[in-house]
């Protein structure tokens, strides 16, 4: 049967429209919204005007413009970081591990996530904090005089961020990697490779699209991450996000804000877009 | 039920093997392989073997004896408990997989989905640091040689099964290694597309002078192929010899009811003569019969009673012949399958089933359900093994 018979359509169409509402409501409607606000400038009380000045702003105040770059590169470092711890685990919990232990192990991985963001944040503060675990553990060894603070550093906001980040991408990757056959891998040494061609030439290929939507989920949700950076970071460790929160909610500029929401959402799709063109992969196939 | 012209073109074929040759003449050799895994099971049972060059070696063996087991130990990815695993004559039992001159066709094959299909015959060479030109010739000569000179730039997904297994098997070839092991290659293909690739894969292994070593549970891939055939079960190689000697030399029960088709009855010894055995069936059916290699017996015996299909004589209707052994029949059924066909007919006295095979003459065309047949065949052709218990 071939999509063009009508009763077909219609089932296919009944079945999207959940989804396509959704879209529309939650995402595209507010965007909309969004944009035109951006777009325009307050003349005088209850009067708005086309004008884009709230984009020249982000461009010309350096502050903006730098927050902006600062997140963008702290965010690629998290993925990075990420991605790099992440993979060791999951090819151990993917191809080392067998039967229960794995599904244990892969449990135990997903367990802190349970636990909210905002408690778990607070659970690095705990062993950060001045008078926090980490400290007083050194000044006990005796390895430092006084107590130190290792928290509101980017230092700080960088495990945090990482920390939140683990979980996808290790679900990714476990899945891709647990969908490659130990004969692949048997047959990488097989033929003369050895650990490290193997993985470079037989494992990372497989794993790519794994890798790729993982760290698109990372560096999308880093991006946008807000409570992580306003609670490990220090004064000087802006975030975007923040900026955004500062115009909407303690200016009151909503034109501002919404400007930078727009941009943020453009400049991480070209980022996206340049690491997917970068690493030769397609977005569909990453998502399939 | 075996192509029996191919086995003995392939037993004129079968180099004679010289007893006085020394240990580098074999391009494999196993000393009392042992494996015991973990929980104490012991897959492969003090196994020895010699394998002289360029030979079509099959080991042969029910689901589960052991062989994939047995294999990985000699590709070097599963370690034997004791024992010790020569490659001309050097010592490899210690040697990593990636360090052997063995390669593995894998049961499905495992050629890379990333690479092309150059990309994957490449591979190895790419490993041993072979100048990239090189690599290039050395590539385009094996795809001319397994006959697909073309498909160098094809994804694997663009190939078909038989296909899939020629590039398998050139990616292994391709670095000329002492021995190539198969993990039964053709058991993913449909019947047909197997039947061909047995008589290819003989005829790549002729061509390339490799030394094969073939596992599967399929008989008659075995006999078809092989130069030596040794059968396995339960982990122990049960008999080794050439095809034609497995299938009318089988050693012993377990051999003669694997490796060829037969009819098998259980019953007992009742005298022994200098002209054979007198049994009598469970199933109260007297025979004449003689005693398999190395058997001897006594009078009241537990014996399994083997006749092969082929070896029955049948006439239609009432019938007298010289054989020692008669019987009988009503036919049941009529298994046609060309050269192949087969009758079922059914024994009225003992209600026991007996398979024969169709004779290729005009008479047995228009055999219907019913009929009265006459069968008989040979004391010679009637083996009896011992059963234990
Ligand atoms: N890693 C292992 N740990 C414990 N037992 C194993 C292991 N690998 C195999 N076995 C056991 O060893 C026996 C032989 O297995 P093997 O895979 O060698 O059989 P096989 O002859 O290749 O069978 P098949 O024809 O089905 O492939 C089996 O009973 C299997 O359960
Ligand atoms: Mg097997």
């Amino acid at each position: 049967m071939s999509l063009r018979t009508p009763k077909l359509r219609l089932g296919l169409l009944l079945l999207l429209t959940p989804m396509l509402l959704w879209l529309l409501l939650l995402i595209i409607l507010p965007h909309v919204n969004m944009a035109i606000i951006s777009l325009s400038e307050r003349v005088s009380a209850g009067e708005y005007a086309f004008s884009l000045s709230n984009y020249a702003e982000f461009f010309t105040e350096s502050l903006y413009w730098n927050t902006f770059l600062r997140t963008a590169t702290m965010s690629i470092l998290v993925t990075f970081l990420t991605l790099i711890i992440a993979f060791p685990v999951s090819y151990y919990i993917a191809k080392m591990l067998r039967g229960r232990t794995k599904g244990l192990v892969f449990a135990l991985c997903l367990i802190p996530f349970w636990v909210s963001e905002l408690v778990r944040t607070y659970g690095w503060m705990i062993l950060l904090r001045e008078t926090g675990v980490v400290s007083s553990s050194l000044q006990w060894l005796g390895l430092t005089d006084g107590p130190i603070e290792f928290l509101y550093n980017d230092a700080a906001i960088i495990v945090g961020l990482v920390y939140t980040s683990m979980l996808f991408m290790v679900v990714p990757l476990t899945t891709t990697l647990d969908s490659l056959d130990d004969s692949y891998i048997e047959a990488g040494y097989d033929l003369g490779g050895n650990g490290f061609t193997v993985m470079r030439e037989v494992v990372i290929p497989h794993a790519m699209p794994g890798i790729v939507s993982g760290c698109i989920v990372v560096f999308m949700l880093t991006l946008g991450n807000y409570l992580t950076p306003a609670l490990l970071g220090g004064k000087d460790s802006l975030w975007f996000t923040e900026q955004i929160f500062t115009q909407f909610i303690t200016r009151f500029n909503w034109e501002q804000g919404s400007a930078f929401g727009i941009l943020l959402l453009f400049l991480s799709s070209f980022i996206v877009w340049l690491g997917l063109k970068l690493s030769r992969q397609s977005f569909t196939r990453v998502m399939s | 039920m075996t192509n029996s012209s191919s086995i003995i073109t392939d037993v004129n074929a079968h180099p004679t093997q010289d007893s006085s040759a020394g240990p580098d003449t074999y391009d494999l050799e196993c000393r009392n392989i042992l494996k015991t895994f973990d929980g104490g099971f012991t897959a492969v049972d003090n196994v020895s073997f010699q394998i002289p060059k360029g030979s079509f070696f099959s080991i042969l063996g029910p689901s589960g004896c052991g062989k994939t087991t047995l294999l990985r130990m000699l590709a070097g990815f599963e370690k034997p408990t004791s024992g010790d695993i020569f490659i001309k004559g050097q010592s490899v039992t210690n040697t990593p997989p990636n360090k052997r001159p063995v390669n593995m066709v894998f049961q499905h094959l495992a050629l890379f989905p990333t690479m092309t299909v150059a990309e994957n015959i490449a591979y190895g060479l790419r490993q041993r640091k072979v100048a990239k030109h090189e690599i290039g010739d050395r590539v385009k000569g094996v795809l001319q040689r397994v006959g697909l000179p073309d498909s160098g730039n094809k994804n694997i997904a663009q190939l078909s099964g038989g296909q899939k297994q020629r590039i398998a098997i050139a990616r292994c070839l391709v670095l000329n290694p002492d021995v190539l092991l198969l993990d039964e290659p053709l058991g993913a293909l449909d019947l047909k597309l197997r039947e061909h690739m047995k008589i290819e894969l003989k005829q790549l292994q002729e061509e390339f002078g490799t030394t094969f070593v073939y596992i599967t549970h399929d008989q008659s891939e075995a006999l078809v192929m092989s130069d030596q055939v040794a059968v396995m079960n339960h982990g122990a190689f049960v008999q080794q010899g050439t095809p034609h000697d497995l299938y009318y030399h089988p050693k012993d029960a377990f051999v003669a009811g694997f490796v060829g088709e037969s009819n098998r009855w259980m019953g007992r010894i009742s005298s022994q003569s200098a002209n054979g055995l007198e049994i009598t069936t469970d199933s109260g059916l007297g025979l004449h019969g003689v005693s398999g290699e190395n058997q001897s017996f006594n009078n009241g015996d537990k014996v399994e009673i083997f006749v092969r299909p082929e070896a029955i004589s049948l006439v239609r209707g009432q019938g007298d012949s010289n054989n020692s052994n008669q019987l009988a029949c009503h036919v049941v059924n009529v298994l046609f399958d060309g050269a192949k066909s087969q009758i079922l007919v059914k024994d009225p006295q003992s209600n026991g089933e007996v398979t024969v095979s169709m004779p290729q003459t005009a008479d047995f065309e228009n055999l219907r359900k019913g009929e009265l047949l006459s069968l008989s065949w040979t004391t010679e052709q009637t083996r009896c093994y011992r059963v234990e218990g």
